[in-house]
């Protein structure tokens, strides 16, 4: 009897292990950087495929036209109001390629790893450069930006907010294999959900999720799921996804200035 | 521990058996309705069945009095078709129904009487048969015609029991069976078979999903009847939930079917005509309506479009010269 | 031993027997089942993307951003809107498992679960025509090519990480959208279910030999909304136009109303037609000038953002 109990303590010590270690294959040691950690490669050249809101975004749409976006009364004023004239002037010709609209414009994006910690997006359409930070929180004092400051993470298990924390004797976990690229960026200027002027103002916040997918003819895929939420302009989060597909090289790569039209 | 050679030989035997395996996986298949082509026995409602595999699809229904079998496969496939019979009952075959004169569709009938068979008395009550022999029921033009085919049709193969009002019926299986004429669609002596209460069809070439629908001017058949079939046939069927379900249709070939697919086919066929029609009223010939290509947007699914189109063609001018 | 003749065991014994239980239950857990997430509850649809298309309807003869064929085309040109009518049996037709994703969509999924606590099918119920699926996660295979045919389709998923990966064949004919433009009964869907925080995001990707030159990838996305509670819902046929065509169509050439959508949004005719072609940036390069001179601001659809807050006032007569 003493000799069972000595080989079931061991037992139990084995498998509280292993369910502390997390998923098998996870290997001991140091933390590993985001670059070496990710489950997925974004890296290479994605072109946006536009079968969604055509009118939308292939071209810009007739002055208010604000169809499909919850917008507030205070903002269709200003779509009523939208003059890229004046926009051009201004010197902000670049409202509509800020980091809450550029996904839905027609081009290319371009991904790299800057570092370890740092993975970025290039657009050709508008020629911006975005940045997802793994770790860290943007300061305080960060100056806004058409790109604002975006903090990455690689999907995490999900967990409600706020709960306790349980014992997990009876009950395992889900959602622990995540290959998402998720990131939320804030300090962003006031720019245009759409060409035409449906503006985004300066309180906006943006969470994005980045989900890579293969189809069996061999083409690999990501959709970029926006979340935008701005309490002056938008009646609610305002949500939707756009389509890349890769491609073998830049070949096609076309930067271009931004423009108000 | 037995010796090695013990647990050797049992390990190659099943090695064996797995390459004999996928060397006879790997051998090229023969085609649906060639000799040694793998027949597929679905359930389909009540007491229907449907086999796939033979070319055309044939409909069984199987019950306490005997098996009713509506068309047959080529002769060479019949023994197939009887073993898959066997496994679903030891009862004889009591009626084969003929949706129509095609070889196709009554390729096996003779094979079905005597020793290949050997499976009891025909039919009843219209039967005044011999043993061993189903009754052949068809309309009285598939009689006509096979009776004067060249070559001709052996007469084990024609129909004992034909009708020629629109509709005949009679009970099997504890079920109302119930033979609809369809005039002038296909042929001129198509049958669609109604199993009542299994709430089933079976309509032959009226519908086929592999290809256009074959309008046989020569014996008999006309678009405008062909569509009038179809009507018919939607007509009789009933989709249990939102046109899913419902009645089923067991067709010449292709899948099994319920009445939207039967809609759609309908309304390729009628609108493939509109467009002939138009074009036939604007006094254009044969080859100037082939070239307008008016089924292109259906042949991506139908195959080429060139021989329905003449058939339409044909039949709408036979009609406005008659009229 | 006790009175009854069973053998109680000693109380090191059954600690003994609880830890390993405890044990047994804690390596379950370790062990590398496949990574899910629970699809479980009601979602509500989100329109932010093509509201007018996919709410009140799309116009006549936008095809655009769709990699259609000329076939297509073709019998989207010919497509005429009494058809819905005037055969009856489309008046109850319901969306098909991948349209239904783009259309009424308010969701509900509940998983199954066999004897073992294993992931058996997720079940979905959408009231846009009472429309029930399975998505069997057993590893069963499709149903052999002569099997009936259904507006939801046969459907098995796999987990690719937290994504899963959803196949449906078996799908009847139905449409890509509600304009007559065709989906075959050829087509094959795969689906790709991803759920972030309180946001359900499923990606479409079709692949139809009939009538796309490329697969058609498109991406809706609901919230969790725990207060949903969706109705059953019935249809019945009622004829509506007697004496009509008996299936209403437009003759090839024919169709009025191919180029309206183009003028009411100011763009180019050639766009319209939809084309894969018209999906990539390089498109804007070749585009040519809009079919007529465009309005000088939006006059048809301005506003759809909820359920039914679209303006529908025709433009003028031009």
């Amino acid at each position: 009897m003493r000799a069972r109990a000595v080989v079931t303590a061991a037992w139990l010590s084995a498998a509280a292990t292993l369910v502390a270690q997390g998923p098998p294959g996870a290997p001991p040691g140091p933390p590993r950087s985001p670059r070496a950690a990710a489950p997925v490669d974004f890296t290479g050249y994605w072109v946006s495929v536009i079968a969604e809101d055509w009118r939308w975004r292939m071209v810009t749409p007739l002055k208010g036209d604000a169809a499909s976006i919850p917008i507030t009364p205070e903002a269709r004023k200003l779509v009523e109001a939208w003059d890229p004239a004046k926009d051009e002037a201004a010197g902000v010709q670049c409202k509509a390629y800020g980091a809450a609209g550029v996904m839905r414009l027609p081009g290319r994006v371009h991904i790299t790893w800057q570092d370890d910690t740092t993975l970025k997006l290039e657009t050709d359409a508008g020629t911006q450069t975005r940045l997802f930070r793994f770790g860290g929180t943007p300061a305080a004092n960060e100056p806004p930006s058409w790109q604002g400051s975006s903090v990455a993470q690689w999907e995490r298990p999900p967990q409600t907010p706020g709960a306790p924390p349980t014992l997990p004797i009876f009950a395992t976990r889900i959602g622990t294999r995540g290959r998402a690229l998720e990131v939320t960026t804030t300090h962003l200027r006031p720019g245009y959900l759409r060409k035409n002027g449906v503006p985004y103002g300066d309180q906006v916040s943006l969470s994005e999720y980045f989900d890579y997918f293969k189809e069996p003819n061999g083409d690999e895929w990501f959709t970029v799921t926006t979340v935008v939420r701005d309490p002056q302009y938008l009646n609610g989060p305002f949500i939707t996804s756009s389509d890349f597909k890769k491609e073998p090289d830049g070949s096609k790569w076309r930067p271009t200035p931004c423009t108000a039209l | 521990m037995g010796t090695l050679a013990t647990r050797l030989v049992p390990a190659l035997a099943v090695a064996a058996a797995f390459a004999l395996r996928a060397s006879a996986s790997q051998q090229p298949r023969p085609p649906a309705g060639a000799p040694g082509a793998d027949l597929h026995l679905l359930p389909v409602q009540g007491s229907v069945s449907m086999l796939a595999g033979a070319g055309a699809n044939i409909t069984l229904q199987i019950g306490k009095d005997g098996v009713l079998l509506v068309d047959t496969p080529p002769a060479a496939l019949v023994p197939q078709m009887l073993a898959e019979i066997q496994k679903l009952s030891d009862r004889p075959i009591r009626y084969l129904v003929n949706t129509s004169l095609d070889a196709e569709h009554t390729g096996g009938n003779a094979a079905l009487i005597g020793p290949a068979a050997a499976r009891g008395t025909g039919g009843a009550p219209f039967g005044t048969l011999g043993l061993n022999r189903p009754a052949i029921v068809a309309h009285e033009n598939v009689l006509n015609r096979l009776s004067a085919s060249q070559p001709p049709t052996s007469a084990a193969a024609l129909p004992t029991t034909t009708y020629f009002l629109p509709s005949m019926d009679f009970s099997f299986n504890g079920e109302p069976v119930v033979i609809l004429h369809a005039p002038r669609a296909h042929t001129d002596g198509d049958s669609i078979v109604w199993f009542r209460r299994s709430d089933v069809l079976a309509v032959g070439d009226l519908v086929r999903l592999d290809r256009y629908p074959d309008i046989d001017l020569a014996r008999g058949g006309s678009v405008d009847g062909l569509i009038a079939a179809l009507d018919r046939i939607v007509e009789i069927t009933v989709p249990e939930r939102l046109q899913d379900g419902g009645t089923r249709v067991v067709v010449g070939h292709g899948r099994l079917c319920n009445e939207a697919d039967i809609v759609e086919y309908r309304d390729m066929v009628a609108i493939i005509r509109d467009r002939v029609a138009d074009l036939v009223k604007k006094g254009q010939t044969l080859e100037q309506v082939k070239a307008a290509r008016p089924s292109r947007d259906y042949d991506t699914r139908y195959g080429p479009g060139d021989a329905v189109t003449e058939a339409i063609y044909r039949s709408l001018s036979e009609k406005r010269g008659a009229a | 031993m006790a009175r009854s003749g069973v053998r109680r065991p000693a109380p090191l014994c059954r600690l003994v027997l609880f830890a390993r239980f405890a044990a047994a239950l804690l390596l379950a857990g370790a062990a590398p089942a496949a990574a899910q997430v629970d699809f479980s509850g009601q979602w509500a649809p989100v329109y932010h993307e093509d509201n007018p298309e996919r709410i009140p309807g799309p116009e006549l003869a936008d095809y655009t951003g769709l990699p259609l064929n000329e076939a297509a085309r073709l019998q989207a040109d010919s497509w005429d809107a009494d058809r819905i009518s005037v055969v009856s049996p489309y008046q109850c037709r319901p969306h098909s498992s991948d349209y239904g994703m783009r259309g009424l969509g308010n969701l509900r999924v509940w998983a199954e679960l066999d004897a073992n606590q294993q992931l058996l099918a997720f079940h979905t119920y959408m009231p846009a025509w009472g429309s029930e699926r399975t998505i069997w996660m057993d590893g069963r295979p499709h149903p052999p090519d002569y099997a009936e045919y259904t507006f939801q389709g046969f459907s098995t998923g796999v987990w690719e990480g937290n994504m899963l990966t959803i196949t449906t064949t078996h799908l009847k004919t139905n449409y890509y959208r509600r304009n007559g433009v065709p989906a075959s009964d050829r087509r094959t869907v795969v689906e790709h279910w991803t759920r972030h925080s309180e946001f359900l995001t499923v990606i479409t990707v079709v692949t139809d030999p009939v009538f796309l030159t490329e697969p058609l990838v498109r991406s809706q996305n609901w919230f969790n909304d725990v207060g949903q509670a969706l109705p059953s819902f019935n249809c019945e046929y009622a004829a509506e136009l007697p004496g009509a065509q008996k299936v209403p169509n437009h003759l090839p050439g024919t169709n009025p109303y191919l180029a309206e959508f183009a003028d009411w949004y100011g763009l180019e005719l050639a766009a319209t037609r939809g084309g894969a072609e018209t999906m990539y940036p390089e498109y804007r390069l070749k585009m040519g000038a809009p079919h007529s001179k465009p309005p000088d601001r939006c006059q048809r659809y301005c506003t759809c953002s909820g359920g039914f807050g679209c303006n529908v006032t025709p433009p003028p007569a031009r």
